[in-house]
């Protein structure tokens, strides 16, 4: 009888722990909102992207040249080169950098990446399918008075090799941010947004 | 509950071992399209080569780091530089993955085989994807990336220096990228700690001497000018840039098993670099020879493996030796002479040691680099033996640093 029940909670037991398996496999999807701070591991995440982007934009509208200005100076984006050891998409970061500058009210931009764009479509308008009434006249872009460049860098520090559990890995990020006046050539604004982070991953798995 | 006792436990038992067995040996089948792959990469049929690799699936799970290296390095020597930089940087993602140790694949490892385990590359194979990583994006016009690859490369050599000191064409790689991005510091950085493990300054000498001085490092320069191997250039033309070709030949090394047997049928397995058959030019032989005024660093791949395999060979040895004792602990446990011996007889064959290796790898790769002039380059670089494309054009006469990359495969 004993062997009879005990072979009967063994089932149950059997049955719970498939349940439970199949359960985890299930596929789930979770949605977040891109202000909150999600990160994984210690790599460059959107989280940081949103955070780098707005201490540097407050920094550019709230300090000098931009902030005495009120006849929004137009800029121009020549992007931020990628110095980490990671696979970075920079333009990202100018972009969202862009747009925040625009809502702020404080500077204009002209886009160097449509520079091809235009040309090409004032090349066709001037081509003889559009009427010389409504296309567009030449000489007429904006020039741009401020040049905004910028480096993104890391540096990754793991913890030394020993007998441990988990390994630990330091990571530090900085994006630099100048705003160059393009008549003289200073340099009229700076700043740099700095993340550290830590993290630690377990080097058994099952 | 009944446990199975006399003759049902034995025939249980012998299942479980034969359907062991099985799966490992189709488990090993699921591979053989890398060996086809492989063959038919050195018949100089890389489109075979890379349909015999269709995705990821056509070879095992365990074997997947092997699948991306391959496919990586068949399409690269195709020319298709955009499919093997995806290939690449696949490989870079799964060597990070892999870094945590699967305790159920140890285990079942330590009974059984070394082939149960996922292949995670020699350190130097490691280090070679980041190699190959950093061709791929220079060939793209993608210097930025290159660095990034750059850099990912420079943590395996911190990581593993002893296995990967000797792989100079890649830490000239490492130095060309950042120079390419004008972040002259970091590579006189990377030259100097080339010339410094080469014994010979004299292949980097020309970048320590351009570089140092206009970094203003005069007392070095001053030093690193008696290595220079020629004279300035004195035809009163400046070079406008400069050609950077990559040239691999011969084969790498493959590992060879090796067997130990001692009595009671206990069998001690390890594998070895072994060169392959057949003539290869060696790493001593001129590389490019038509060149004239170029600088040559030169990788002997075979070497950089051994080292890498001999890096692990203590941790190999621990391992092996585990599982000697773990087997021989099972079958003295077992209170039957006949399936004793079954026992053993299993555990023989199935101690298989794990010759898996990156195959297609060249035996030797060298950086070739000379100055570009402004002239009929296209003309006078296939006059060399360098096959250029119809698309090349001629050195611009102005503007920046102007670098051209070309791959060279004997």
């Amino acid at each position: 009888m004993f062997q009879n029940w005990f072979s009967k909670s063994a089932l149950l037991v059997l049955i719970v722990a498939g349940m439970v398996m199949f359960a985890g496999c299930r596929a789930t999807t979770r949605e977040y909102s891109p202000d909150d701070t999600i990160h994984y591991d210690e790599g460059y995440d959107f989280s940081d992207k949103n955070a780098i982007v707005d201490y540097l934009v407050t920094s550019l509208v709230n300090r000098s040249p931009l902030a005495a200005r009120n006849d929004r100076p137009v800029l121009v984006i020549y992007g931020v080169a990628n110095r980490t050891s990671e696979h970075i998409e920079t333009s990202g970061i100018t972009d969202d950098i862009r747009q925040e500058v625009l809502r702020s009210g404080k500077a204009r931009f002209v886009s160097k990446v449509q520079r091809d764009n235009i040309a090409a479509e004032t090349e066709y308008q001037y081509g003889g399918n559009v009427s010389p009434e409504t296309r567009l006249q030449r000489a007429r872009q904006i020039g741009a008075e401020y040049m905004l460049t910028g480096t993104l860098r890391s540096i990754k520090k793991n913890q030394p090799r020993q007998v441990r559990l988990k390994k630990k890995t330091l990571q530090y990020y900085s994006l630099t941010l100048e705003l160059t006046d393009l008549q003289t050539g200073l340099v009229e604004w700076t700043d740099s947004a700095e993340i550290v982070r830590e993290s630690s991953k377990p080097f058994i798995g099952w | 509950m009944t446990r199975l006792t006399g003759p049902s436990r034995k025939y249980g038992t012998l299942a479980c071992l034969l359907l062991l067995g099985a799966g490992l040996l189709f488990a090993g089948c699921a591979s053989s399209s890398l060996t086809i792959a492989r063959n038919a990469f050195y018949n100089g049929n890389t489109a075979l080569a890379s349909q015999s690799l269709p995705d990821p699936d056509s070879v095992s799970d365990r074997d997947r780091l092997l699948y991306y290296m391959e496919k990586g390095t068949i399409l690269f020597y195709s020319g298709d530089y955009r499919a093997s930089k995806d290939l690449f940087l696949q490989a870079a993602e799964l060597i990070k993955a892999q870094e945590v140790i699967s305790a159920s694949r140890q285990a079942a490892s330590l009974v059984t085989t070394e082939w149960l385990t996922k292949y995670k590359g020699e350190y130097a194979e490691r280090l070679l994807v980041h190699t190959y990583l950093m061709m791929d994006f220079l060939l793209l016009d993608d210097p930025e990336s290159a660095l990034v690859e750059a850099k990912q490369a420079l943590e395996v050599y911190d990581t593993y220096p002893e296995a990967c000191n000797d792989d100079y064409f890649t830490r000239a790689l490492i130095a060309h990228c950042y120079e390419a991005l004008g972040e002259i510091n970091g590579a006189y950085i990377e030259y100097k700690k080339l010339a410094k493990l080469m014994g010979d300054p004299s292949p980097v000498a020309d970048k320590l001497c351009a570089l140092g001085t206009r970094l203003g490092f005069s007392d070095e320069v001053e030093h690193y000018r008696q290595f220079l191997p020629r004279p300035e250039p004195e035809n009163g033309q400046s070079p406008v840039g400069e050609v950077l070709v990559f040239v691999s030949r011969g084969r790498a090394p493959v590992k060879i098993p090796h067997d130990i047997i001692l009595p009671d049928a206990i069998r001690f397995s390890f594998s070895t670099y072994a060169d392959r058959d057949g003539y290869f030019p060696g790493a001593d032989m001129p590389v490019l020879p038509d060149v004239h005024n170029a600088s040559r660093v030169t990788t002997n791949v075979g070497r950089v493996l051994r080292a890498s395999l001999d890096r692990r060979l203590a941790r190999i040895i621990a391992k092996e030796t585990a599982r000697v004792v773990a087997k021989e602990a099972i079958a003295k446990n077992i209170n039957d002479n006949g399936m004793e011996s079954l026992v053993r007889i299993a555990f023989l064959l199935m101690e298989v040691p794990d010759t898996r290796c990156w195959e297609t790898l060249p035996g030797t790769l060298t950086l070739v680099r000379f100055p570009l002039f402004t002239g009929d380059n296209p003309r006078f670089l296939e006059e060399m033996g360098i096959p250029v494309p119809e698309t090349a054009v001629d050195a611009p006469s102005g503007g920046g640093p102007f670098y051209r990359y070309y791959v060279v495969r004997h």
